[in-house]
């Protein structure tokens, strides 16, 4: 193994960084995965209240990456069947996903701009 | 651990403003209370649910992960709870791993507030992982998800009753497999600086700009800014649909899952892809060479890519759970 790669287990992490395995990593893992068998504590970890945590943990780069037009996680299931993943290149799905955003930024900035000039609808 | 302060510092501002939309909102019912019916009532019960009452004192088994009966557990690894160690509860051809945790910490109520506790998940969850790595080192687990809680052993061997096949099955299955971690990361700079040296098209549209001047010259400015964009989105899925067909040759499944959370992984550069491989445990060496040439094969993009495991097979135990 050359000195630098960071093909290596995660027990002799990259260099500089360290040794511990990376929390983001166990979180996804422990918090989403793993067999679900009812407990008699029940405590569904879809629970609002961890539901907000998973998705602070969880989403901040998931936003960024729909930024990026890149979801092709979501459609996970239908990767398997097809030889490659990433059908992310400007499927029409995620065109329409991007365009309706869009859309509705535009309204909000047209209303922000709308109240501060004094025209427009009031409501 | 680092991660997660900086993550949760970083978080501070957003949480003041909501303690504080909560403190006002109290004080408001607060004062709603003194005028209506002067002295409030007695203050109320915070959660409606009655805490059961074996609940309130004593303890309950948190359980980890579940292997066959003749497995032994070479280690001693503590449990969630440091002060319990984790022991095998062996039912029929298989055990549970599981140690003993307070129910004042770990009952119903007080778990719900304490999984929002950043410091207590992040211990808690590094313990659980600890546990099913040591076990893992055994041979083949089923690795049961965070909070999986039983009264006492009575509830543990009634679930292995219940599941004894779909337990059993899973862990024929996961045998001799071993679960990897792949992430594909990529400096957004590198990759359009390859983009753009790439397209004939932003050359051509590049030299018709330094014709002009004024709107004209922004206005093509804008169009080469929108088409790179473009074309660095296109490479970097060309590249990550490259590295995951490789690694589906040389993978029994695979799972990809959305990229992680910069501030907590603390990964630099984008992260195109972040994926889970099931590979046969004889073909791991095979698995490293792969990634290497892929490395190799585009470091130009300045791609890096970065392998974790063999991990307890959380993201494949229930896809190779029998129907």
């Amino acid at each position: 193994m050359e000195a630098g790669s960071s093909l290596t287990p995660r027990r002799n992490a990259l260099p500089g960084r360290p040794a511990e395995t990376n929390l983001a990593d166990i979180l996804e893992r422990v918090l989403d995965k793993g067999i679900v068998i009812a407990g008699d504590i029940q405590i569904n970890l879809l629970d609002i209240e961890l539901l907000t945590i998973k998705l602070r943990i969880l989403i901040a780069s998931v936003d960024r990456a729909r930024e990026m037009g890149i979801d092709w996680w979501e459609s996970d299931s239908t990767l398997r069947s097809s030889s490659g993943p990433p059908e992310v290149a400007g499927g029409d799905a995620s065109d329409r996903k991007r365009l309706e955003r869009e859309n509705r930024e535009l309204r909000e900035r047209l209303e922000r701009i709308e109240r501060q000039i004094g025209v427009g609808d009031q409501s | 651990m680092s991660g997660l302060e900086e993550w949760a510092r970083a978080r501070a501002p957003e949480l003041l403003a909501r303690a504080e939309e909560e403190a006002v909102a109290a004080l408001r019912q607060a004062l709603i209370e003194a005028t209506v019916g002067g002295r409030p009532a007695a203050p109320k019960p915070a959660p409606s649910r009655e805490p059961r009452r074996d609940q309130a004192e004593g303890h309950a088994l948190w359980a980890y992960a579940v292997t066959r009966a003749g497995q032994a557990l070479s280690g001693a690894p503590a449990g969630v709870d440091p002060g319990a160690p984790v022991e095998r509860i062996v039912h029929g051809g298989l055990a549970v791993l599981a140690s003993r945790v307070p129910l004042a910490e770990f009952g119903e109520d007080p778990l719900r507030e304490n999984l929002n506790r950043l410091d207590w998940l992040e211990r808690v969850a590094r313990a659980h992982e600890t546990v099913l790595e040591q076990a893992l080192a055994d041979g083949p687990i089923v690795p049961l998800r965070l909070c999986t809680i039983y009264s006492n052993e009575d509830g543990i061997r009634t679930m292995l009753d219940r599941e004894e096949e779909h337990l059993t099955g899973t862990l024929d299955r996961l045998a001799g497999r071993q679960e990897w971690g792949v992430k594909l990361l990529l400096d957004p700079d590198t990759l359009a600086r390859a983009a753009r040296e790439r397209s004939p098209e932003i050359a051509g549209l590049e030299e018709e700009r330094s014709g002009r001047s004024g709107g004209g010259a922004y206005m093509i400015g804008r169009k080469v800014d929108r088409r790179l964009a473009e074309l660095t989105h296109q490479l970097a899925t060309e590249v990550a649909e490259d590295v995951h067909a490789r690694l589906e040759d040389c993978t029994e499944d695979s799972v990809l899952n959305p990229p992680q959370n910069r501030e907590l992984s603390g990964y630099e550069g984008e992260m195109l892809l972040n994926g889970a491989y099931l590979v046969e445990s004889s073909r791991t060496e095979e698995l490293r060479d792969v990634l290497t040439r892929l490395e190799e094969r585009h470091s130009a993009f300045g791609a890096r890519l970065e392998l974790t495991g063999p991990w307890p097979p959380y993201n494949f135990a229930s896809r190779l759970a029998p129907a």
